[in-house]
């Protein structure tokens, strides 16, 4: 079979244009690191055929990290009285609010002081009351969950400077070292984190070597606390093996009696005559 | 003092090798000299050059004689790696790397993964797909596996579903709740395909290789191309593996895979960044398992599967370093190794908080 010159070239205009799409199309893709909707990171190609994360495209999900330090920067200083392995290693974080540019990755009306305190003036009492506002930022937030109820926006919102969190203290906390603050009272779970134990680090395994940390609030959401970690859509099962329907024998299991155990959940007839007949059972040795 | 240990392992192995087989020949020598002077060798090699272009045959050709990786010389070493990397890059369209960074001093894995916070999501299963290009279908493989197990249900509904059924008072032999499973590790659920995960009713428990420090698989090798590096690390020399699996019925934690077929590992998803003992692209007929990523972590990254875990349960580190995450963890919380009392020793802890 033959093809003309003229097949052979719109077959390359074809081949180059679903390419140019692929590429395109993988720039442009995000994926979520831990929490969706809120800590996302674009795919971009870092090196040559290098890209600094793959997406799942199942889930949406980060698959795998290329380039760990990607959009990260310093995490930065720490009181000094803290004894801490980041005063030693290089540690980084992924900013999620930029201060000198005033965007957030995920607060929808970043700087907070565009409004709050210049429009909506800073509240006279700092006693706890239901609050309408920003409800499409905080869930529920007719129902802060934090503390079972016992805490309220401004026990962690600076009252008068919007655009940081509030130490007990009335210090300011910056929204990327939420740390700070939730350490305050989970000092447990504060110290485990600094030793690596607690949550999530990417990077260089050895001590001393670059890690890229993950802040609190970059894996729970500090209003809608319960449950602690929001579940995700797993990734698919493992294929079943060759000659395999389903999965049903990891469900189901068999009694020696060949009564199947998912019929009893499903009360089958045999379970039900089997209950009448323990039943009767009671019952003539009760008039006994 | 290292050097030299390993000097003379390697001399004792060589010692073994040559007095297992022939006196005068250790097997590869007499197997290359076979291979150049019969008649039915050069139709074999014959058969390698007109099935395919000239220089894969040779590529092929040379793979084929090649000794077991830990009896080669540093210039063998190189060649071999060499080679693969030419024959990797034409295959797969990209420039492919075969490191073979050795074992560093004073350097010993260990990985910890807290049960209690696993939710099953099978990230890690699909991260260490990417990174160490596994064959994607048919046959598909994955190193990690995670079970699924379901916390019980116990209630007064089941009480007199024991056996024998009618019981009276004088008690049942076995109780309505048999088969109600609560915490079974190894008839737990594989393919598990919730809506959302973590569930309610269940938790979750991955297992991969243990990197044991008392390796069965090893013991079992017949041809010793599996062995534990001097970093804890087991690992396969796929090119001297003859497929006969008996690592794969030696290991109670189910980590070794065998690839019945050609793998099928797409040109686009292919990693490029390879080691030869880990993620390089293996051939029909070998068995493979997880390395601790040995491509990235003698590089000083961490694995694959630790970087994605989403709520961040999996640890890794230097066992041989207090300071390190892993050590702080064996200090710190209740840790537990799974099948203990087989005495393989992993170095792959589970935790609780």
């Amino acid at each position: 079979m033959k093809f003309s010159n003229n097949t052979y070239r719109s077959f390359f205009v074809l081949c180059a244009a679903i390419l140019a799409f692929f590429v395109i199309g993988k720039a442009d893709a995000a994926c979520f690191e831990c929490r969706e909707n809120y800590t996302s990171v674009e795919q971009v190609e870092v090196s040559d055929e290098l890209f600094n994360v793959k997406c799942s495209s199942k889930t949406g999900g980060v698959l795998w990290w290329g380039d760990p330090f990607y959009g990260t920067v310093p995490m930065g200083d720490m009181p000094e009285n803290i004894e801490a392995d980041y005063l030693s290693e290089p540690a980084v974080v992924k900013p999620r609010v930029d201060y000198e540019e005033g965007t957030s990755d995920h607060l929808g009306y970043f700087p907070c002081s565009n409004c709050h305190g210049v429009f909506v003036p800073t509240p006279r009492s700092s006693k706890d009351r239901k609050i309408n506002a920003h409800q499409d930022v905080v869930e529920n937030s007719l129902e802060l969950k934090h503390g079972r109820g016992a805490i309220w926006c401004l026990e962690c919102h600076n009252a008068k400077k919007r655009d940081y969190l509030t130490s007990h203290r009335g210090d300011l906390i910056s929204f990327n070292q939420t740390q700070k603050l939730c350490g305050k009272c989970h000092g447990q779970i504060y110290r485990d984190w600094r030793d690596g134990i607690h949550g999530k680090r990417i990077g260089y395994w050895d001590k001393g070597a670059k890690k890229r940390w993950w802040t609190c609030t970059e894996c729970h959401n500090p209003h809608d606390v319960e449950p602690a970690f929001k579940a995700l859509v797993p990734e698919s099962a493992p294929h079943l093996p060759r000659g395999m329907d389903n999965a049903d024998h990891e469900r189901l299991h068999v009694d020696h009696s060949g009564l199947s155990h998912g019929d009893v959940t499903d009360g089958e007839p045999t379970t039900a005559s089997h209950g009448e007949a323990a039943t009767d059972t009671t019952a003539e040795s009760g008039a006994h | 003092m290292k050097t030299d240990e390993k000097k003379e392992n390697k001399e004792n192995l060589e010692k073994e090798e040559n007095s297992c087989c022939a006196p005068d020949n250790g097997r590869r020598d007499f197997l290359k000299t076979a291979g150049v002077t019969t008649a039915a060798a050069l139709t074999g090699a014959g058969a390698l050059l007109s099935g395919s272009d000239e220089a894969e045959a040779k590529f092929h050709w040379a793979e084929w004689f090649q000794k077991n990786y830990r009896l080669m010389t540093d210039e063998e070493k190189e060649a071999a790696v060499t080679r693969l990397e030419k024959r990797y890059s034409e295959e797969y369209d990209k420039n492919v790397t075969v490191d073979r960074t050795e074992a560093k001093d004073g350097v010993l894995f260990g990985y910890a993964l807290n049960i209690q916070k696993c939710i099953g999501c099978r990230r890690c299963v699909k991260a260490c797909v990417t990174e160490n290009n596994q064959s994607r279908e048919n046959t598909q493989i994955e190193w990690i596996r995670v079970i699924r197990m379901e916390k019980g249900e116990f209630s007064q509904e089941f009480m007199d579903q024991g056996s024998p059924q009618i019981s009276g008072k004088h008690g049942i032999q076995s109780g309505g709740h048999r088969h109600k499973q609560a915490g079974v590790v190894l008839e737990g659920q594989h393919y598990y395909e919730p809506e959302k995960v973590p569930e309610k009713d269940a938790f979750y428990f991955p297992m991969q290789c243990m990197q044991c420090e008392n390796p069965p698989c090893v013991k079992v090798c017949p041809v010793r191309t599996t062995y534990r590096d001097p970093d804890g690390i087991v690992v396969i020399d796929y090119n001297w593996c003859i497929g006969c699996r008996m690592c794969i019925g030696a290991c109670p934690y189910w980590a070794r895979r065998f690839n019945w077929g050609e793998p099928n590992l797409p040109k686009e998803e292919m990693n490029p960044k390879t080691h030869y003992m880990g993620n390089r692209p293996r051939m029909k007929g070998v068995v493979e398992k997880c390395t601790f990523c040995v491509q990235r972590t003698r590089k000083g990254r961490y694995t694959a599967c630790v970087e994605v875990c989403p709520v961040g349960a999996r640890k890794f580190g230097n066992l041989l370093d207090p300071n390190s995450e892993v050590r702080k963890i064996l200090d710190k919380k209740r840790v537990f190794r799974l099948k203990a009392e087989l005495e393989t020793y992993p170095k792959f802890f589970y935790f609780m908080d």
